[in-house]
C-alpha cells in the first residue's frame, strides 16, 4: 500500500470509526452456540485458541419488533439457461422449497441480486419462474449480472424500480441499487453489450474499474427516506455490494461508501445485509453493521487481505460438493427485539465457521493483479 | 585382457574425467557448454513466459477465442463455469502446496492433476492433455499469480 493511500485510509478510519463508537450495545453479536458434542469437545480441547462460532449472528435491535416475524434472503443464483447448467437451477429450487416450507412462514423474501449470470432475458425469466412458488411477498434488488447486458431494461420490466423502502412491524427497510451507476467505460471502447456484460461479470476484472456505487441522487433519496425516522429506531438496508471498502482489487466494494456512511451516521441501529461476496462476512464501521450472505451458486474464497477483523471465516469449502459453502439465510426478528441472521449452508450437518480439523491448514498466499485485461485490444 | 590391465584402464578413464571436471571448475561458467545469459536473452525468456501467462489468464477466465486457439474449446467447461469464477486472481489454487495428497481425488496429485479434476468436476468438462500448451499456459498463469507465496509442498 502506498504511503498516500495508507494516510487516506487512516484519516477515513478516524472519521468513520472514532474510538469507542460501535453499533449500539444492544446490537452486538452474542456468541450463541448449537448444542453439539463436537462443540463441547472443541471447547474443551482448544479453548480460546480459536473460536467455535456457529454461523449464527444474533443481532439485538431495540424497538424492532412490534410482533415477532421472520424474513428470508436468497441471492447470487447466477442462473444460466437450464439447457447449459442445471446445477445452479437445482440449488434455487431447493432454496425456494425451503423458504416456502418455513414454519412459521417468512413475512417476505428479499432477493439480493445476481439472479442471472449474463443478464439474458431467458436467465431472468428462469429466475422468476423458479421463485414463483414462494408465495410470500418478494422484494428484489439488482446485481451487476442482471443489469449490464441491456442496462436494466428487462430487470425494470420484471421488478420495477431497483431501489425502494417500506416499514414493517417497527423496522424501516431500504433496498439500495448499488449496480446501475458504473462509469461508462464501454462507449469509447465500442464494446458490444455482451462484452460489457462479460467485464462486469468478472470479479477480478480490471477493465470496468471500481464500478459499484450508490450515486449522489440515491444518497439524497436515502437521506429523505430516513428524515422522518427516529434516529434510535432500527433500519435494515439491503444492497447487492458491501457498503465498505472490502479488497478493492476485486470488484466487491462500493466506491462512494464513505458518503453512504455520512448519510447513515446519525442513525444508531443500522444493519446492512448484502450479497455479492458469496461468503460469511461481518464488519462494523461506526454505527453500521454489515453482514455478507451466502450465494446459492458457488462460494468465493476470502480475499488474501482486508477481510474485516470481526469476520470469523467460514470453513474451507470442499470443491467436490456442489452444495458446500452455499445456501440461503433466514432472519428472525423475535418478540424480545432480537434479530437472528442464520446461514442455511447445505453442505454440512453442523455449520461452524472454524473447525478443529482444518483451522490450521490454511496455506498463506500472495496474489498478483491480472495483466491480460490490459493487453486486450480495447 | 588381464584383470590388472582392466584396472589400469579404468584408472585412466577416471583421471580423464577428473581432469575435465577440474578444467570446467577453473574455467568457470563461461568456459562450460553454455554462454553467459545476456540481458536481451533474459528479456526474451521473460517474454515467452509472460506470453504463456497471458494465454493462461484468458483461458482461466473463460475466453472462448483463446480456448479455440489452443484447441480446448470443447473441453474446458460444459456448464458455463470458468476457473476464475471460484478463483479470482487464481486465489485458493495454492500451486505452492503441490504435489500433495488431494482429498477429493484420494491420491497424491500434481497441480496438473488438480486442474484436470476441476475441469472434470465443477466444470463438467473433459480432461485435457497434461502436456498440452493449454495446460502449460494454465499452469504458468496460476503459478505466476501466486508469485511470492511460500513454498509448502505437501501442505493440505
Amino acid at each position: 500500500m502506498s504511503d498516500e493511500l495508507d494516510r487516506i485510509r487512516r484519516e477515513m478510519h478516524s472519521v468513520l470509526q472514532p474510538e469507542g463508537v460501535r453499533p449500539d450495545d444492544t446490537l452486538k453479536i452474542t456468541r450463541r452456540t448449537f448444542i453439539h458434542g463436537s462443540l463441547i469437545f472443541g471447547a474443551a480441547t482448544v479453548g480460546q485458541t480459536f473460536a467455535w462460532w456457529p454461523l449464527l449472528n444474533t443481532l439485538d435491535i431495540a424497538h424492532a419488533a412490534e410482533a415477532p416475524f421472520k424474513f428470508a434472503w436468497i441471492s447470487d443464483t447466477h442462473l444460466y439457461p437450464r439447457s447449459l447448467n442445471t446445477r445452479f437451477v437445482d440449488k434455487v429450487v431447493r432454496a425456494a422449497q425451503e423458504v416456502q416450507a418455513m414454519d412459521p412462514p417468512a413475512d417476505f423474501l428479499i432477493f439480493g441480486g445476481d439472479l442471472a449470470q449474463l443478464g439474458k432475458i431467458e436467465e431472468l425469466e428462469l429466475g422468476v419462474d423458479l421463485l414463483k412458488d414462494i408465495t410470500v411477498p418478494k422484494h428484489y434488488i439488482p446485481g451487476e449480472h442482471d443489469w449490464y447486458l441491456d442496462m436494466g431494461k428487462k430487470w425494470g420490466e420484471l421488478f420495477g424500480q431497483p431501489n425502494w423502502t417500506f416499514d414493517h412491524k417497527g423496522v424501516r427497510f431500504i433496498g439500495l441499487d448499488t449496480v446501475s451507476r458504473a462509469p461508462d467505460y464501454w462507449t469509447a471502447k465500442n464494446m458490444t453489450p455482451e462484452e460489457r456484460m462479460g467485464h462486469m461479470a468478472t470479479l477480478d476484472g480490471t477493465v470496468a474499474g471500481p464500478w459499484a456505487g450508490v450515486g449522489r441522487d440515491q444518497l439524497d433519496w436515502m437521506e429523505k427516506t430516513l428524515a422522518d425516522w427516529d434516529k434510535d429506531r432500527p433500519v435494515i438496508i439491503f444492497s447487492h455490494n458491501p457498503l465498505y471498502e472490502y479488497y478493492p482489487p476485486w470488484n466487491f466494494w462500493v466506491r462512494d461508501w464513505r458518503q453512504v456512511h455520512e448519510v447513515l451516521r446519525p442513525y444508531t441501529k443500522v444493519t446492512n445485509i448484502h450479497g455479492h461476496v458469496h461468503q460469511v462476512l461481518y464488519n462494523e464501521i461506526g454505527t453500521l453493521r454489515s453482514i455478507g450472505m451466502l450465494a446459492t451458486s458457488w462460494p468465493w474464497p476470502y480475499a488474501p487481505e482486508g477481510v474485516p477483523k470481526l469476520t470469523k471465516p467460514m470453513i474451507r469449502v470442499d470443491p467436490g460438493d456442489p452444495f458446500d459453502g452455499v445456501g440461503w439465510s433466514k432472519i428472525d426478528v423475535a418478540a424480545t427485539d432480537e434479530v437472528n441472521t442464520e446461514y442455511v449452508m447445505w453442505g454440512r450437518k453442523e455449520v461452524f465457521v472454524q473447525s478443529a480439523a482444518d483451522y490450521d491448514k490454511h496455506v498463506s498466499e500472495v496474489i498478483r493483479p491480472r495483466i491480460a485485461d490490459n493487453m486486450w485490444p480495447y | 585382457m588381464t584383470t590388472r590391465s582392466k584396472f589400469r584402464l579404468s584408472l585412466r578413464r577416471f583421471a580423464l574425467l577428473g581432469g575435465i571436471a577440474i578444467a570446467a571448475i577453473v574455467a568457470g561458467p563461461s568456459g562450460a557448454h553454455k554462454d553467459p545469459v545476456t540481458p536481451e536473452q533474459l528479456k526474451a525468456y521473460e517474454a515467452v513466459f509472460m506470453e504463456q501467462v497471458r494465454k493462461g489468464d484468458l483461458l482461466f477466465h473463460g475466453d472462448q477465442a483463446m480456448a479455440e486457439q489452443l484447441g480446448v474449446a470443447e473441453d474446458l467447461s460444459k456448464t458455463g463455469m470458468a476457473c476464475a469464477m471460484c478463483h479470482p486472481m487464481a486465489s485458493d489454487t495454492h500451486p505452492q502446496s503441490f504435489p500433495k495428497f488431494q482429498a477429493q481425488m484420494a491420491k497424491f496429485a500434481t497441480l496438473r492433476d488438480m486442474i484436470n479434476w476441476c475441469i472434470e468436476k465443477p466444470n463438467q468438462g473433459v480432461k485435457i492433455d497434461p502436456e498440452s500448451e493449454a495446460m502449460k499456459a494454465l499452469e504458468a498463469y496460476i503459478t505466476w499469480s501466486n508469485t511470492g507465496s511460500v513454498l509448502q509442498p505437501g501442505k493440505f
